[in-house]
């Protein structure tokens, strides 16, 4: 059932639209997000937000010239004008036969939580957490904390004939706190996660609460001695910033395309150890806040893009995969499921001999060959298998794949973060340096 | 387009309240060796308004700014103010009040350039490293425009408008050393609409000259070894120092949120040689690379002299924290997209030059590395920081010596600043970046170089 207020019928608007214009193809994203926000600032209720907005994202092809325009108005005078304007930009543009849209697939809706927030709960949830963290907490300073609900209403339409909708509620939560005690200050770090429901205490959020516990603990650091190359077991909390790199040093569209990949020849071929498997699955059940369809117009389908070491799948778009010649990404990337291994926690850390419990890497951006180097954040020193102290003015350097090829235990215990979800992973050969 | 007469709106004030119609409007532009990756123009407009009642406030957007969705919006604010009040409401005095008025357009007079102009600029960039570094292995060219214009009017009497644009190109190489991948990449450009930064595509040459001599030295360059070294920092390091380091920390909102700057108030936190200033919007005699007239409170914006001759004297300041700490707001509240709500943000933020050479401050270190060019920076409550380093040089006995690849350095800010031996008496700024705490927002850091002792995170 359609009906004016519908995105899909504003979506196939501005789609004609951009045919009327003069675009031999074309294709439409529309949403219509509703946010509702409550804030903590320095440990206060500070900011109750309610904001609206729109959005209009619309291609071009002439031939295989595209333009893109993205404005905030769903008003027919806005669309037309918009239609236009991308058109006037693709007809700018050089030609380039990788760009195309996504074939013909009828309509499919989908719909995951809820379409109001229960601000009442929400308050609840927040107010409760606030004073959970005073008690149970009491060296921690809430920084600042962030408990929101979007609701979006999606759409997407292009010319082949290709249709998608989603109706997505969800609750986010960050945290971002220090510990402060007789004038000391630990190192800020944060928790949080995505869900659909606010059934869990916001402590529970990521983990939330254990890493404010590990944020007193961090008042007394002292810098690692001298230089050694050891070990990083690293936290689910950080392994995202190394899936960060795996996405964008050796699987994306840039890396891909400009060849830089280290592993762009590496597909069927095994680029980490066996212990490793990456999963994208926007669609769960592993992930609960995914996606139902890509960016691009696809329907999005779960693929391992590591599987026990192999390399399965680039994270290539439809454009990326038109340039390279190389298969797109099923799942349309991110929504990251790491598979837990067989070894307790406990284990990782008994078989360190030297090295670093890594739980925030505050680092500068990786090179191209997947050199990386920064500091060892909110992080411990491991000897002789046990967890000796918190650590600063501790750095690390290496390469990513040399990382994940040396991967040597998987923690059986995973984090969830809703839209991600992993464990903890122990790997050797980092550099690690002291004052 | 500016948004006339906003001050007719306010008679629907319940409570103290801003109202802010704003619209952002940006262009990008990638060419990835050749071909046009990117090709988008966004417009966000739309309206907010931010109600204060008992020591809480209450924010509404809406996409438009129709009188009827302004009449709404506002009251949807008092009511989500009222709201948190009634159950989080705690005593408050009033807030303190420096409006700022007028209208500050800094649009070029000249005819504006078509998406085809810049896409031809782009191109012809494009064809000079084709021509002059044909063995690349990739390459990319980058235009990145973005207009804030913002209409603001509150409760206690700011009326202002203000129309600020930024221009940005970047060139980015990458060679091939061994079978891996090297880059290095440089932006140009800041204040001011494309046709006003930039003129003719030959400009850039000698800087695209410049910039592939280096990358090919960094290219044969060497690993740094990690530990503790006598560096100099040239100014682009000492404008994220200035930014990532220290300013961070002396943010009003962190400071009441846990950074160890809380303590460090008229105490001495660096070397005497070390004076350091937010700008709002002329530094020097020179309108800085983000100019701030009126900050997002109405309040009329002030330099903030953070560190003088290495003494902490401010922290930055918005209303609410200035009634915190009983001092005079600086203006540095500052929002990114007409739905977001003001945070405590930097201007223009620098170290002052001080009377040195250049050449001097790298004859002066015997072993250690002459770093140029950062990537990216971090900061921390404890003050720790972190930068990357894209570009940098060793320094043997007092001379340069080899490039070296990327690597990190990092240090304890208010420890490494009392190392600062030398500041040089020159100074640049950079109008290109980005910083990110709850939103993004457009940020200047300038500075001279600055000779001091700092961690690399280099290979064993």
């Amino acid at each position: 059932m359609a009906n004016e207020t519908d995105p899909v019928v504003t979506a196939r608007k501005a789609v004609d639209a951009l045919l009327a214009a003069g675009a031999d193809k074309a294709r439409a994203s529309v949403s219509r997000k509703r946010l509702s926000e409550l804030n903590v600032d320095s440990g206060k209720m500070s900011l109750y937000r309610s904001t609206a907005d729109v959005s209009l994202a619309l291609l071009a092809l002439d031939g295989s010239r595209k333009g893109a325009v993205a404005v905030n108005r769903l008003d027919d005078a806005s669309i037309e004008a918009a239609a236009a304007e991308a058109v006037a930009m693709a007809r700018s543009a050089a030609p380039d036969p990788a760009n195309d849209i996504a074939p013909a697939r009828p309509l499919e809706r989908f719909a995951s939580g809820a379409r109001e927030p229960d601000s009442g709960r929400m308050y609840e949830r927040l107010r409760e957490f606030v004073d959970w963290a005073r008690h149970e907490r009491p060296l921690a300073n809430l920084e600042q904390c962030i408990l929101d609900f979007t609701f979006a209403e999606s759409a997407f339409a292009n010319s082949n004939g290709a249709e998608f909708a989603e109706d997505s509620g969800v609750y986010s939560f960050q945290a971002m706190f220090s510990s402060r005690k007789d004038g000391k200050v630990s190192s800020f770090n944060g928790g949080g996660a995505s869900h659909r429901g606010l059934d869990l205490p916001l402590a529970d959020w990521g983990g939330t609460g254990e890493l404010m516990r590990q944020s007193a603990e961090q008042l007394e650091t002292s810098s690692v001695e001298g230089s050694f190359e050891g070990d990083l077991v690293v936290t689910p909390d950080c392994l995202g910033d190394f899936l960060g790199m795996l996405d964008g040093i050796f699987l994306g569209d840039y890396c891909q395309i400009t060849g830089a990949s280290p592993w762009k020849d590496a597909l069927g071929k095994r680029v980490a150890s066996e212990l490793l498997t990456v999963r994208s699955a926007p669609l769960g059940p592993d992930i609960e806040v995914g996606a139902n369809y890509t960016a691009d117009g696809f329907r999005a389908e779960n693929c391992a893009l590591i599987e026990r070491g192999v390399l399965r799948n680039f994270t290539l778009s439809h454009y990326g995969s038109l340039k390279t010649g190389k298969a797109r990404c099923p799942s349309g990337g991110g929504s990251f499921a790491v598979d837990p291994g067989a070894a307790p926690l406990e284990d990782l850390i008994k078989d360190v001999k030297r090295g670093i419990l890594l739980a925030r890497f505050s680092g500068g951006m990786p090179s191209e060959n997947g050199d990386f180097s920064g500091v060892a954040k909110n992080s411990y020193l491991i000897e002789n298998g046990r967890v000796v102290r918190p650590v600063s003015e501790t750095m690390i350097a290496g390469n990513a794949a040399r990382v994940f090829e040396s991967i040597r235990a998987v923690s059986r215990e995973r984090k969830d973060f809703g839209a991600m979800v992993g464990p903890w992973i122990l790997a050797g050969g980092v550099s690690i340096s002291g004052k | 387009m500016k948004y006339g007469d906003i001050g007719r709106h306010k008679a629907l004030f319940g409570e103290y309240t801003e109202l802010r119609v704003q619209e952002n409007r940006s262009i990008g532009i990638n060419l990835l060796n050749g071909d046009i990756m990117r090709n988008v123009s966004v417009a966000e407009a739309g309206v907010s308004a931010r109600a204060f009642k008992d020591g809480v406030w209450g924010l509404a957007s809406a996409p438009e700014s129709s009188d009827g969705a302004i009449a709404d919006t506002v009251a949807r604010a008092t009511a989500n103010a009222r709201f948190l009040a009634g159950k989080e409401g705690r005593p408050a005095g009033v807030l303190p009040s420096r409006p700022g008025s007028g209208s500050r357009d800094l649009s070029t007079r000249k005819p504006r350039l078509s998406q085809k102009g810049y896409i031809d600029f782009a191109r012809a960039l494009d064809g000079y490293v084709v021509r002059r570094f044909p063995g690349l292995m990739s390459r990319m060219v980058g235009v990145n425009l973005l207009d804030m214009e913002k209409t603001l009017l509150t409760a206690d009497g700011a009326d202002a408008h203000s129309l600020v644009p930024r221009s940005i190109i970047f060139v980015s190489m990458t060679v091939e050393e061994k079978g891996e991948p090297v880059e290095l990449y440089e932006a140009f450009g800041g204040l001011g609409h494309f046709e006003d930064v930039f003129s003719d595509p030959a400009d850039l040459h000698a800087d695209i000259e410049l910039l592939g001599e280096r990358l090919g030295q960094k290219a044969k360059g060497a690993y740094a070894r990690p530990g503790t070294f006598d560096v100099v920092l040239d100014s682009d390091l000492a404008g994220i120092l200035s930014h990532e380091a220290i300013g961070h920390t002396v943010e009003a909102d962190l400071v009441l949120g846990g950074s160890v700057a809380a303590d460090y108030m008229d105490r001495e936190v660096a070397s005497p040689l070390v004076t350091m200033v937010d700008f709002a919007n002329t530094a020097l005699g020179k309108t800085c690379p983000v100019p701030l007239w009126v900050d997002d409170e109405g309040v009329e914006a002030r330099d903030a002299v953070l560190i003088d001759k290495g003494v902490l004297r401010s922290y930055m300041h918005n209303k609410e924290s200035a009634a915190h700490f009983g001092v005079e707001p600086t203006g540095n509240a500052r929002a990114y997209r007409f739905s977001d709500e003001p945070l405590v943000r930097m201007r223009n933020t620098a170290i002052l030059p001080g009377a040195s050479k250049l050449a001097d401050l790298i004859a002066s270190v015997d072993d250690g590395y002459y770093f140029m060019r950062a990537s990216n920076g971090q900061a921390d409550s404890t003050s720790e920081f972190m930068f990357g380093v894209v570009l940098g040089y060793e320094i043997k006995g007092g001379k340069l010596g080899q490039a070296v690849r990327d690597c990190t350095i990092s240090g304890v800010a208010f420890d490494m600043l009392k190392t600062v031996a030398m500041v040089s008496d020159d100074m640049s700024w950079t109008g290109a970046g980005m910083c990110g705490k709850k939103q993004p927002i457009p940020v200047g850091m300038g500075g001279p170089a600055v000779r001091c002792r700092i961690n690399v995170g280099g290979r064993a």
